[in-house]
């Protein structure tokens, strides 16, 4: 079995009337960077929660290396878009607890050790110690990635983590992000939900966008850019401009059906 | 990393680069400045009531109905009856806080223990929540009699008075808090795989320490008035005791002194109560 993401015939709803996602068809080979494009209201975070096994699908089956996912594992992280640290721990308390589940056999000077190394990749030396309340949201959310980080997990799943930040800050963990997925060997599969076009296209391997109400795949786009992508040159690139056109088109295609449908 | 970060000192914000949003700081400096004559003004609107009361004491003791009341002590006189009793009254405080201190650490700790547990659990909240929306707001004071009666000694009987009284706030609140356990700390708990112990006391229980200590203040007062009330009844010491009796005995001023003595001694237990909840809850904002 190939390692890969696998969603079939994946349906979501709290309530049978309303449909949240429809027939969610999906396969992300391992090593893939997939963001998740959508409008609000596309489902797009449930589906990710479902690929955290946070949530289960009504009908279909979600699976990894052809093991049907039943509950959250190690072996998925997940990083939300509110830093959802724990504020009563340390910062590098907050990423040691993650590496005692990973790493059980890890003495507590190790796991601290790790922890403080996790916290360097991400350019946190010198809040090692603080508290989360005493962080500004951008410190927060890279200690959020380095908790993800530390759980070693070959699969990375985000949701819009980046979506309260500023854009300084934002084109900077963005860099960050992309730093250290394009330095890991091998490269972990990610799924990067984001309602921001630029963004899925500045990042991803691959772009899905989904439709709203229900939420349903209406583009699966591959972004062909070679890596270690420059954010300037980018911008200025025809193509760049072409694919962000039709994903627009596409979005507001189906802002408007869902007008008419109304 | 583009970011460049200077050590800064423990319990200041991590000034990022420039385009790092800063936590929101209440206290600017020019604030700061203006706050000392407002901290003056602060203690004097906190005085006016002393003031008009200790005035009212004086001129009651002085001509209510015609002077020398002897159910109005002088201020004068209850301070010397309070300098006379302190020995006594020490006594009673040591007596009382034998009662009160292990009613209170029992309540604390199974309150907390089966609040955060029934709290966080759907299935143990349907099995007691039934039975504690009745059991709870019975006024633990109808069960001093037969406490005392039924239990071999008086201390006993108040420590189990106590305890019944202070537990109830603490479960009550220590479930409520854990009961409204935020879902991204319990999304973040299951991502991580902690297991049932780390789940309930390093993420429920912290969560829920601001309910918590909302609770242990509600219980520390209902312990206090248990303890009094059941020394009221049969105590041969403590503070409760010491106010009984001289009240029997028409001590008017020393009764006022104990009164007043024992207030003292509430608040000074519920600060300090205040000022390990300010210490535990650091992080909380």
């Amino acid at each position: 079995m190939a390692a890969e993401l696998r969603l079939e015939g994946v349906d979501f709803s709290y309530e049978e009337t309303t449909p949240i996602l429809e027939k969610i068809d999906l396969t992300v080979p391992a090593g893939q960077f997939v963001c998740l494009l959508g409008s609000s209201g596309s489902g797009k975070s449930t589906l990710l929660r479902l690929l955290a096994g946070l949530q289960f699908p009504r009908h279909g089956q979600l699976s990894w290396n052809g093991q049907p996912i039943t509950g959250p594992s190690l072996e998925r992280g997940v990083v939300f878009q509110d830093y959802a640290l724990f504020p009563w721990m340390s910062v590098v308390d907050n990423i040691a607890i993650a590496i005692g589940k990973a790493q059980p056999k890890a003495r507590k000077a190790e796991r601290r050790e790790q922890a403080e190394a996790c916290l360097v990749k991400v350019g946190l030396e010198n809040a090692i110690g603080q508290y989360p309340f005493e962080l500004s949201g951008g410190m927060r959310q890279r200690a959020a990635i380095a908790r993800a980080l530390a759980l070693r997990s070959p699969v990375l799943l985000m949701d819009e983590p980046f979506g309260a930040l500023d854009p300084t800050n934002r084109a900077r963990l963005q860099d960050l992000l992309l730093e250290i997925w394009e330095t890991e060997v091998p490269r972990k599969t990610l799924v990067f939900v984001t309602h921001d076009i630029d963004e899925a296209l500045y990042l991803g391997d691959r772009i899905v966008v989904l439709g709203s109400t229900p939420g349903r795949l209406i583009a699966d786009l591959p972004v062909g850019f070679p890596r270690h992508r420059e954010r300037r040159a980018l911008f200025d690139n025809a193509e760049f401009h072409a694919l962000r056109e039709s994903i627009a088109e596409t979005l507001a295609a189906d802002t408007l059906r869902q007008l008419v449908a109304a | 990393m583009s970011e460049t970060l200077t050590a800064p000192p423990r319990g200041t914000p991590v000034a990022g680069a420039p385009g790092d949003r800063q936590p929101e700081r209440t206290t600017s400096a020019p604030r700061r400045a203006a706050s000392v004559p407002s901290a003056l003004l602060a203690i004097l609107q906190g005085s006016i009531v002393w003031i008009i009361l200790l005035a009212l004491w004086f001129a009651a003791a002085k001509y209510f109905p015609l002077g020398d009341n002897p159910l109005i002590p002088s201020p004068q006189r209850t301070v010397l009856a309070l300098q006379e009793s302190l020995p006594e009254l020490w006594e009673g405080t040591l007596s009382s806080f034998s009662i009160l201190i292990p009613g209170l650490l029992l309540a604390t700790l199974l309150g907390i223990i089966s609040g955060i547990y029934v709290g966080s659990s759907a299935l143990l909240q349907r099995i007691f929540f039934p039975f504690a929306r009745v059991a709870a707001p019975v006024p633990p004071t109808v069960y001093v009699p037969y406490a005392i009666a039924v239990l071999p000694t008086f201390k006993l009987s108040a420590i189990f008075v106590v305890f019944i009284g202070a537990f109830w706030p603490i479960f009550q609140n220590t479930a409520a808090g854990a009961h409204a356990l935020e879902s991204r700390y319990r999304d973040n708990a299951r991502i991580l795989g902690l297991n049932s112990h780390e789940f309930h006391w390093k993420v429920v229980f912290p969560a829920a320490l601001p309910h918590i200590f909302s609770g242990m203040a509600v219980g520390l007062g209902f312990a206090f008035i248990l303890l009094t009330v059941a020394e009221l009844f049969g105590a041969n010491a403590g503070l409760g005791r010491f106010v009984q009796y001289y009240a029997d005995f028409a001590d008017y001023p020393k009764m006022v002194a104990g009164i007043l003595y024992t207030g003292v001694v509430t608040y000074l237990a519920m600060s300090g109560l205040e000022a390990i909840k300010r210490r535990a809850l650091f992080w909380h904002r």
